[in-house]
């Protein structure tokens, strides 16, 4: 049985579909038809879209939609919509555990790239793992899992890893807390999704800790690549 | 002979043996520069550099104070860095709710044969942050009033304070590209304005060269 999840569903919950073909509708799963222009507003995220069409595509038997603060409002009305519109069989969560497991690989030398696919893989394929801290980390980046993956190249090895993917390693998705930890000496770059609310903590967090703060609706544009590699390069990074 | 070059959307800015400014698209398919930034730069150069990094250099080099906030208006974006104190603290871009404004007021005033600093500096302008959303409200005031001239001053108005919001309502700016030739352009963003001409990001280019980085 084919069983999507949204967000970072309770452990518990992912523990029962364990044996079952998890899929995390966020991600990027190829190519599928887009169906957002028609059912969605334009000004829905990029990554609210993704679900949308993943899900249409897919068509998992069962789909576990964390729709607590951990996720946003635009899920939870998508799960609504899904389930009331869409006849999907949708089991809604609310994450709000407070154990944190750690945040190894956000702190660790790994490339940004090889990080994300950790963290994001770490629900379906659930391991512990044993990895070098980086201790001067020469960049930070504040965000949440990306639409457009190219951004992390953009990054030097062992960048750190803040805001909501940071909470998500750490299996507390809604603790504001540890989405708004940022390590003030390292020069980081706020990255929201356009037409997501994390742009207000985004836009202030980067104001007070002197970081980029950028948005970007989909596939990342040349302006804001160039703002990134020159603000990491004007920063000395 | 080093060649420098700024290519920018619509013009670009050379140093070679001359220091010239020619349309992009006129720009001879040879000319191969040594350093340069902007438009399909990375294809007509052998170094291509980042246009914030060359902007930022340009300011460094041109600009004799610690503390200063450097705008660059292009024809179709808008950019800036900020420094305190000699060191580097903030940037923007905005290429897309800035489009085309430089690239409007040009057109624009070909078009109705209007030239920008002949016209008197308007009370209000429009609240445009986009070329073309400007030029749907300049056609809209000519078809109401039949003045064309007001109507380009409050669409040059309204780039010009949009320009202001979107670098922090400061007090006091540096401002490079082909806008320092437009004096109601400069008169109507409310704070200090220090025109430094078209050339600040080839100047720029050039300490890059010159400190042998990047």
């Amino acid at each position: 049985m084919k069983v999507g999840f949204v967000g970072h569903p309770p452990n518990d919950i992912i523990e029962k579909y364990r044996s079952e073909e998890l899929i995390d509708i966020d991600n990027d799963l190829g190519q599928v038809e887009e169906n957002s222009d028609i059912y969605l507003p334009k000004i829905s995220c990029s990554i609210i879209k993704r679900i949308f069409n993943n899900a249409l595509a897919f068509r998992p038997q069962k789909i576990i939609f964390d729709v607590g603060e951990g996720k946003c409002d635009s899920g939870r009305f998508l799960s609504w919509i899904l389930k009331e519109h869409f006849n999907m069989n949708i089991i809604e969560t609310r994450n709000q555990n407070r154990k944190g497991r750690g945040t190894i690989i956000c702190d660790s030398k790994l490339p940004l790239r090889e990080k994300f696919d950790l963290i994001l893989n770490n629900i379906i394929d659930n391991k512990d793992y044993e990895l070098e801290r980086e201790p001067h980390p020469r960049a930070g980046f504040w965000s949440v899992p990306c639409w457009d993956t190219g951004i992390f190249d953009l990054f030097p090895e062992g960048t750190r890893i803040f805001g909501w993917t940071r909470c998500f390693e750490n299996g507390t998705p809604d603790d504001l807390e540890i989405e708004c930890y940022v390590e003030k000496d390292i020069p980081t770059v706020f990255y929201a999704q356009t037409f997501c609310s994390k742009n207000l903590l985004a836009k202030n967090l980067a104001r007070v800790y002197r970081g980029l703060y950028v948005d970007c609706d989909g596939r990342l544009t040349a302006s804001v690549k160039a703002q990134i590699e020159a603000f990491l390069y004007l920063r000395g990074t | 002979m080093t060649v420098f070059a700024d290519f920018g959307s619509t013009w670009s800015k050379i140093i070679d043996s001359s220091v010239k400014i020619i349309k992009t698209k006129e720009v001879p398919g040879e000319i191969i520069a040594d350093f340069a930034c902007g438009h399909n730069a990375e294809k007509r150069s052998n170094r291509y550099v980042n246009e914030l990094i060359a902007l930022s250099e340009g300011g460094l080099r041109l600009i004799d104070e610690k503390d200063f906030l450097l705008v660059d208006v292009g024809s179709r974006d808008i950019k800036y860095v900020l420094y305190r104190d000699g060191r580097f603290v903030e940037t923007g871009w905005n290429q897309e709710c800035g489009a085309s404004q430089g690239f409007a007021i040009e057109l624009l005033e070909m078009y109705y044969n209007i030239d920008c600093n002949r016209l008197e500096l308007p009370e209000n302008g429009y609240p445009v942050t986009c070329g073309l959303i400007g030029i749907s409200r300049i056609f809209d005031e000519i078809i109401k009033t039949g003045d064309e001239e007001n109507a380009l001053a409050k669409f040059v108005k309204g780039i010009a304070m949009n320009v202001y919001h979107f670098t922090g309502k400061p007090e006091k700016m540096y401002l490079s590209g082909g806008l320092c030739e437009n004096r109601l352009f400069i008169e109507s963003i409310p704070c200090e304005v220090v025109p430094l001409g078209r050339f600040v990001l080839v100047e720029g280019l050039k300490e890059i060269y010159k400190k042998g980085f990047c």
